[in-house]
């Protein structure tokens, strides 16, 4: 049974937001601004009440920042997930399941569709309708509970592999850069060798480790898989892919870069904080190209956040609930994060991530043969660097965002992150000064644990 | 022509035992000590209550509330909420200025705490996931042996010799204490052997943040004067003898703190 005590926008919004811009997909069609409030208002809250909750703490409740377009178009097209991947596969698009972090340019310019983990439980959320909260958290519980059996207990972000492998979810390949930045990585691609759904095509992506993007054997070596990848991708899509296919998405995608960095920028100069901490990640994380599910629907979006987030910067506007000063933090680690709404009642914000952002800073050259661009440049990933390069660039984010503090959080289990997190904590703080804290996470709730506020409030105090 | 007292709470809700301390004229006026019981509300309301009454005040008379521990989140009657770790800081340092490092053992979790003169929090380190080195572990403790709770300490330091454990894990030690006795080990020996096997595992935390002197031992487990010598041995440090109680030492570094926000408020002068 759905929760009855449900969030409603505020319908005295209606006619500001339908103003706004309609949101472009892929495929030609749009959404306009029009029937995007429609299906937020009318729609969703019936298919999926969980999204709704009036929750205080809990950690995928929608913004409340309803003047910021994007905080209702980004909850949009998470919630129409389900029906726009199914759309899109019935018209010929493969889909891929990929590794988080990287960049996803050689998918699309094949005429795939690249989903990396979190995208794929929402996709999974989505044939799941009518639910509350409670019933939602369970669902996902009990999925990750078979993928630990089925998997590993000691591998976290498992429960997507597990939803392919038992045919929930219609994934028409599984083709990660392997050796990326996550142990899990390796666990899901023995899992998918060995579990029961062979029919599904397995092809790795073989990401040569640790500074390699200036040696040339590397750059050959993952041109070569870019190219295995997207002549395999067109073959189930059913056509020929040719370097200028890849050579448009590159420019596409580095639209959605270079936006995602312009609006960090313009956020990071702020005297005040323009955004709350949730939808300036959002706004980001859209920079990446792979949250939705369609590069042009985030683009779109991307192009009038910019705007919206400049008028509040010139005009001094602060976000809704956020204080006038508060702590700032920065996070590294990767796949797990601390509650933003807990954070911002502490008094901090977080103005800042290394995971995702590593890609999205790494824009890819224009000029010249595009499977080298793209191969020298997702060889150059900050994040997939030695302890000290990484370290390097993560203390220019700090600088940038004007970092008070760095909490390094990771999934209990990540034997990847778990060996960096001290090494880079130390090296952070012996060259800025800047405190760090290390925590490691293994929750399976929504709202954070005692345990976990009392660690992260402690740290704000300490600030 | 008479001045208005000003008083100062503190209310420190613990996952074992809810604590108050009232503070007037920078001086510890009463407090109040109360198990915790399923509400942390209610707890926090009776402890202060206890002090209250201790005190001859009534709630109105006080000028400022400062909440602290688990259940800081859930206290109406705070007008402020404040970490333990930032009210034990605040609270060793109002008893011992010269306090650089704290060994806070409470109820449910253990801390590594390096403050600074003021008694700001300089660096610390939690052990929140495993139960080795908390109240409730000795609690499990106590029960095997079937004593009081403030009895282990002085059980333990008349040992002759020192068991070795291999577990620290609650579930795990219980089950190797019950196979010791089973084997003739005495009970003191056993329990001195434990108290090590603790202080060692908390000697971790204090790797990560460091040990500058003085060092101050607060929380429940503090009364414990195995636990206290063990961890002497460990650490090779003399802990200062704390005036009050150290398991109000959270409740007090709270009523320090709202004392010092009422003043920054303006509320008094």
């Amino acid at each position: 049974m759905a929760n009855t005590d449900l969030y409603e926008y505020p319908q005295e919004l209606r006619e500001e937001f339908e103003a706004t811009e309609a949101i472009q997909f892929r495929d030609g069609s749009q959404a306009t601004a029009a029937d995007v409030w429609h299906y937020m208002t009318e729609v969703a809250p019936k298919k999926y009440p969980y999204a709704y909750t009036q929750r205080k703490y809990v950690d995928g409740r929608m913004s409340r920042d309803i003047h910021l377009p994007s905080a209702i178009k980004h909850n949009y097209l998470l919630l129409t997930m389900n029906d726009r991947i199914n759309k899109s596969r019935e018209n010929g698009s493969p889909v891929i399941f990929v590794q988080g972090g990287q960049s996803v340019d050689p998918y699309y310019a094949a005429g795939g569709i690249a989903l990396r983990p979190a995208s794929v439980g929402m996709w999974s959320r989505g044939r799941h309708e009518g639910l509350g909260l409670n019933e939602e958290v369970v669902r996902r519980h009990k999925q990750k509970e078979k993928a630990y059996h089925a998997i590993s207990f000691e591998a976290c972000q498992t429960a997507g592999y597990e939803t392919i492998q038992e045919g929930g979810l219609p994934v028409d390949m599984v083709a990660p850069f392997t050796c990326l930045r996550c142990s899990d990585i390796s666990y899901g691609v023995e899992a998918h060798r060995h579990g029961p759904n062979k029919t599904l095509k397995l092809m790795n992506i073989d990401y040569p480790m640790r500074h390699q993007a200036d040696k040339q054997w590397a750059v050959e070596y993952f041109v070569q898989n870019l190219r295995r990848l997207t002549s395999q991708i067109g073959k189930i899509a059913g056509r020929e892919v040719t370097d200028d296919d890849l050579s448009k998405e590159i420019r596409l995608h580095n639209e959605g870069r270079r936006l995602a960095i312009d609006i960090a920028e313009l956020w990071w100069s702020a005297d005040v904080p323009p955004t709350n901490g949730l939808d300036r990640r959002h706004i980001l994380q859209m920079g990446g190209m792979e949250i939705h599910g369609d590069p042009s629907a985030s683009l779109t979006i991307l192009r009038e956040s910019k705007a919206y987030i400049s008028e509040r910067v010139k005009n001094g506007i602060k976000a809704e609930g956020v204080v006038d000063k508060p702590v700032r933090l920065f996070i590294c680690g990767s796949c797990v994060r601390p509650n933003d709404f807990r954070i911002e009642e502490a008094g901090a914000i977080i103005v800042g991530n290394d995971n995702h952002w590593s890609d999205i800073c790494t824009l890819v050259k224009e000029d010249g043969d595009p499977y080298r661009n793209l191969a020298h440049a997702i060889l150059s990933y900050p994040y997939e660097q030695s302890v000290e390069l990484r370290a390097a660039w993560t203390i220019e984010q700090l600088k940038k965002s004007g970092a008070d503090g760095v909490l390094f959080l990771y999934q209990w289990g990540c034997n990847t992150q778990s060996a960096v997190a001290r090494m880079l904590c130390d090296a952070i703080k012996r060259d800025t000064g800047i405190p760090t804290m290390i925590i490691e996470q293994h929750e399976g709730g929504s709202e954070q644990s005692e345990q976990l506020l009392n660690r992260i409030n402690a740290f704000i105090e300490m600030i | 022509m008479s001045l208005k007292r000003n008083f100062f709470a503190g209310v420190d809700v613990g996952s074992l035992a809810a604590k108050s301390v009232i503070l007037e004229d920078g001086k510890v006026f009463a407090t109040g000590l109360v198990p915790s019981g399923f509400d942390s509300v209610e707890s926090g309301l009776n402890a202060l209550n206890l002090a209250l009454e201790t005190a001859g005040l009534k709630k109105e008379d006080l000028t400022y509330i400062v909440g602290t521990g688990y259940g800081r989140v859930s206290a109406p009657y705070a007008n402020k909420a404040v970490t333990e770790i930032t009210c034990h800081a605040k609270g060793a340092n109002f008893l011992h200025p010269t306090v650089r490092t704290i060994i806070d053992m409470g109820g449910q979790d253990c801390k590594a705490i390096r403050i600074d003169q003021d008694g700001a929090v300089v660096d610390f380190a939690m052990n929140d996931k495993c139960a080795a080195g908390t109240g409730r572990f000795l609690e499990v403790m106590a029960g095997v042996f079937k004593v009081k709770l403030e009895d282990l300490g002085a059980l333990s330091l008349s040992a002759t010799e020192l068991v070795p454990m291999s577990s620290t894990c609650t579930v795990f030690a219980e089950s190797e204490t019950i196979s010791l006795v089973a084997r003739g080990e005495k009970p003191a020996n056993i329990l001195n052997g434990i108290h090590h096997a603790i202080a060692n595992r908390i000697s971790g935390l204090f790797a990560r943040v460091g040990i500058t002197s003085d060092v101050f031992f607060s929380g429940g487990v503090a009364k414990n004067t195995g636990m206290k010598t063990a961890i002497e041995e460990a650490l090779k440090v003399t802990i200062v003898k704390p005036e009050i109680d150290p398991q109000l030492i959270g409740a007090l570094g709270a009523a320090v703190l709202a004392r010092n926000f009422s003043k920054k408020q303006g509320l008094w002068s």
